[in-house]
């Protein structure tokens, strides 16, 4: 399933799995945008025609919560999935993306969610 | 009423009649003395008497000799007047002295001696000479002088004799007069002395009833107060909640109050009289070999021992964890009489506080879990995803890169979960350990919650810091410390570790008697204050509010102090340099560092 170029930011201060999740977005068929905290991601986020946004939570400074409400603010309509290494976020945060998944399920499992997000 | 005072009542008591018996006796004395004088005087009288008698006698005889010549002319007729003529003066003089002797008048005497020689020379005389010379010895005339001064003579002595017989009536009657005054006087004195020693005697021995009395009383009074006290006391013993033994100066059990009877297993009958470590046996918690008893320690120092924690064995062998304190018991003098030591069972308490402890250390891993969950989560789905590229097709080179990337995630995780397990794999004896790589260790746990926080840790720990202890309470606790000071900081800001070698410092107050290592953890937060600082050691006190289960720094506390280490806290408020400085010392101990280690 090839997604023709849909443009994705990724957020996550982990440099090994944001550099590898580019990949593999990139193979199949995403274009890719990456910021390494919430403050950047969010400047990347205003400037840029992002179509969805994949998000870690656990972040220094800023978490996942609080740069997913800033983005709601500036543009609603971009959907947003919420990556985390916790299992059970408090609904409150859940609420404010549309999809919520723990890091570990695997990449066809990302995939299939993130797709998911263009499908309407 | 005292010995002394009791003494001399007695002695008066006693005195007395004697006195008054020795005055009587005087009193006899001195009137037996007057009545023998009177005696001599009525002798003398008697003597004076008998002595004017017989110049009666001697006066008549020498009367008849003289007639009895002059009737017959015959010598041997005047052999009476002859005889007579020289006692006669003899008792003349005798009777003089006599009544000299009597202080009586001598003059009839010498009137009578008179008499007797005008008679003698007038009439005697002349009459015999008359007879040897055939003179006429029948003149009338003289012969009626003669009788005449003879009856002048007679008279005379008839005088002296009466007045002698008066003297001797008087002195009788005197004689009387003082025996019958001898015997009212030793009546009369007897009585009264006899009242006089009755009264004081009477007097006397009711001072000593009522003063023996009092004393009885005031010992009723006082064995009474002393009873009741004894019974307060031994009431007291009785209900309170601790076990009490008291022991005598040789080490003798006195005394098991209810509490001890049953914590020992040792009923106060039995336990009577034996030595107080049959009864009370310590025994060391970990060890297990015998204690020194509180008795001895007590009996050594003479002062109070400290509380300790001791393991009791009771009576049927089985144990109970106690807390024991010994004070030793002094007369008035101060001379040790005994010893009394108080203790508890505290088996529930400790398990509460090993529980405590136990669930403190649960708390920590939750605490970290999220942590932990997110260090080895990113990780295992960065490999994951790598796997997947793989295996979705990539070219050698990439290969080999997803392998190197791979390979160094799972490092990562495997250093996390090392960390992790080092937190809880514990050994059973104290090890010789290096501080550096604990706190390392430490540091990797708490990697992601310090990045979120945004503090930076400098730390400065030597190589060669060894310690003797436990690892994994050691982790604890320095998981505890630099978690609290992460939390404290604010964001940007800096903690500092360091870790200082320290040699033993004898004498001198300040620094430590031990050699070991200081880690000392500083951070700029807001500080503690003073009011707080006082508590942050007490079990459930937290200042996080519900997210502190308040156990933490308890929990740090016990583990420092089991490794025989101290923890010192200072802290400052002030706006313009506020921050917390925790200083733990842990002794350098006795274990040595297995060879070869890194």
């Amino acid at each position: 399933m090839s997604q023709s170029g849909h443009l994705v930011l990724c957020v996550d201060d982990e440099k090994v799995g944001l550099q590898v999740r580019r990949l593999i977005l990139e193979r199949s068929g995403y274009k890719v945008i990456t910021a390494h905290d919430g403050q950047s991601g969010l400047s990347l986020f205003e400037s840029n025609p992002v179509e969805a946004v994949v998000l870690d939570y656990a972040m220094p400074g800023m978490h996942g919560g609080e740069v997913a409400a800033r983005m709601r603010e500036r543009k609603p309509n971009v959907p947003i999935l919420l990556l985390s290494a916790y299992l059970g976020l408090p609904a409150e945060i859940t609420k404010l993306v549309n999809v919520y998944m723990t890091k570990g399920e695997g990449a066809p499992a990302l995939l299939e969610k993130l797709g998911s997000l263009f499908e309407n | 009423m005292n010995l002394n005072q009791l003494n001399r009542i007695l002695l008066q008591t006693l005195l007395l009649p004697v006195v008054f018996l020795l005055l009587v006796a005087g009193l006899l004395v001195w009137q037996v003395r007057d009545a023998e004088r009177t005696v001599e005087r009525i002798q003398v009288a008697n003597q004076n008497i008998a002595t004017a008698n017989l110049i009666n006698a001697l006066m008549v005889d020498e009367e008849t000799g003289v007639r009895g010549y002059q009737n017959t002319s015959n010598e041997i007729f005047l052999q009476p007047y002859e005889f007579a003529i020289g006692p006669l003066q003899d008792a003349f003089a005798k009777l003089r002295a006599g009544v000299t002797a009597e202080q009586g008048d001598t003059r009839p005497i010498d009137d009578l001696v008179a008499a007797h020689q005008l008679w003698v020379t007038t009439i005697a005389e002349p009459m015999i000479d008359k007879v040897r010379n055939g003179g006429n010895t029948r003149d009338p005339g003289t012969n009626l002088r003669g009788k005449a001064e003879l009856d002048n003579l007679r008279a005379l002595s008839g005088a002296i004799i009466d007045t002698e017989k008066q003297q001797n009536a008087l002195a009788v009657q005197r004689w009387q007069t003082q025996v019958t005054h001898t015997l009212y006087a030793v009546i009369g004195v007897s009585l009264v002395s006899g009242l006089l020693i009755g009264a004081f005697a009477r007097n006397r021995l009711h001072a000593v009833t009522s003063a023996f009395q009092g004393t009885l009383l005031a010992l009723r009074d006082e064995t009474q107060s002393t009873y009741e006290s004894e019974q307060r006391l031994l009431a007291t013993l009785t209900s309170i909640g601790d076990g009490v033994v008291v022991c005598n100066s040789e080490g003798c059990v006195v005394l098991l109050n209810p509490v001890a009877e049953q914590l020992t297993g040792w009923s106060q009958k039995d336990a009577l009289n034996r030595a107080v470590h049959e009864v009370y046996a310590l025994v060391d918690e970990t060890s297990h070999e015998p204690l020194e008893n509180s008795y001895e320690l007590v009996k050594q120092t003479n002062r109070p021992t400290g509380t300790r924690n001791t393991v009791l064995i009771r009576r049927d062998n089985t144990e109970i964890q106690i807390e024991s304190s010994g004070a030793p018991i002094h007369d008035r003098f101060g001379a040790l009489i005994g010893v009394v030591i108080v203790f508890r069972d505290v088996t529930e308490q400790r398990r509460t506080q090993a529980a405590l402890m136990a669930s403190e250390k649960l708390a920590v891993a939750g605490r970290l879990a999220a942590t932990i969950a997110h260090e080895i989560h990113n990780p295992l789905d960065a490999v994951v995803n790598l796997l997947y590229l793989m295996k979705s097709g990539s070219t050698p080179e990439e290969t080999q890169q997803f392998i190197q990337m791979a390979s160094t995630e799972l490092d990562r995780v495997t250093q996390i979960s090392r960390a992790m397990l080092g937190m809880y794999r514990e050994s059973r004896t104290p090890v010789a350990l290096e501080l550096k790589p604990i706190l390392d260790s430490v540091l990797v746990l708490l990697e992601r919650q310090l990045a979120n926080a945004q503090v930076t840790v400098k730390s400065i720990l030597l190589d060669k810091a060894i310690i003797t202890g436990y690892p994994a309470e050691l982790r604890q606790v320095f998981t505890n410390l630099i978690a609290n000071a992460a939390e404290a900081s604010a964001p940007g800001s800096t903690i500092e570790i360091v870790a200082r070698i320290i040699a033993a410092s004898h004498g001198r107050g300040r620094g430590y008697p031990r050699a070991g290592v200081a880690i000392i953890i500083n951070d700029h937060g807001s500080g503690i204050t003073p009011e707080d600082l006082d508590r942050i050691f007490q079990p459930f006190f937290t200042t996080k509010g519900e997210h502190g289960t308040g156990l933490g720094l308890w929990v740090s506390q016990g583990i420092i102090q089991k490794h025989g280490g101290t923890i010192t806290v200072e802290s400052r408020t002030t706006p313009t340099d506020p921050g917390t400085t925790i200083t733990v010392f842990l002794p350098r101990g006795d274990a040595e560092l297995p060879p070869h280690s890194a």
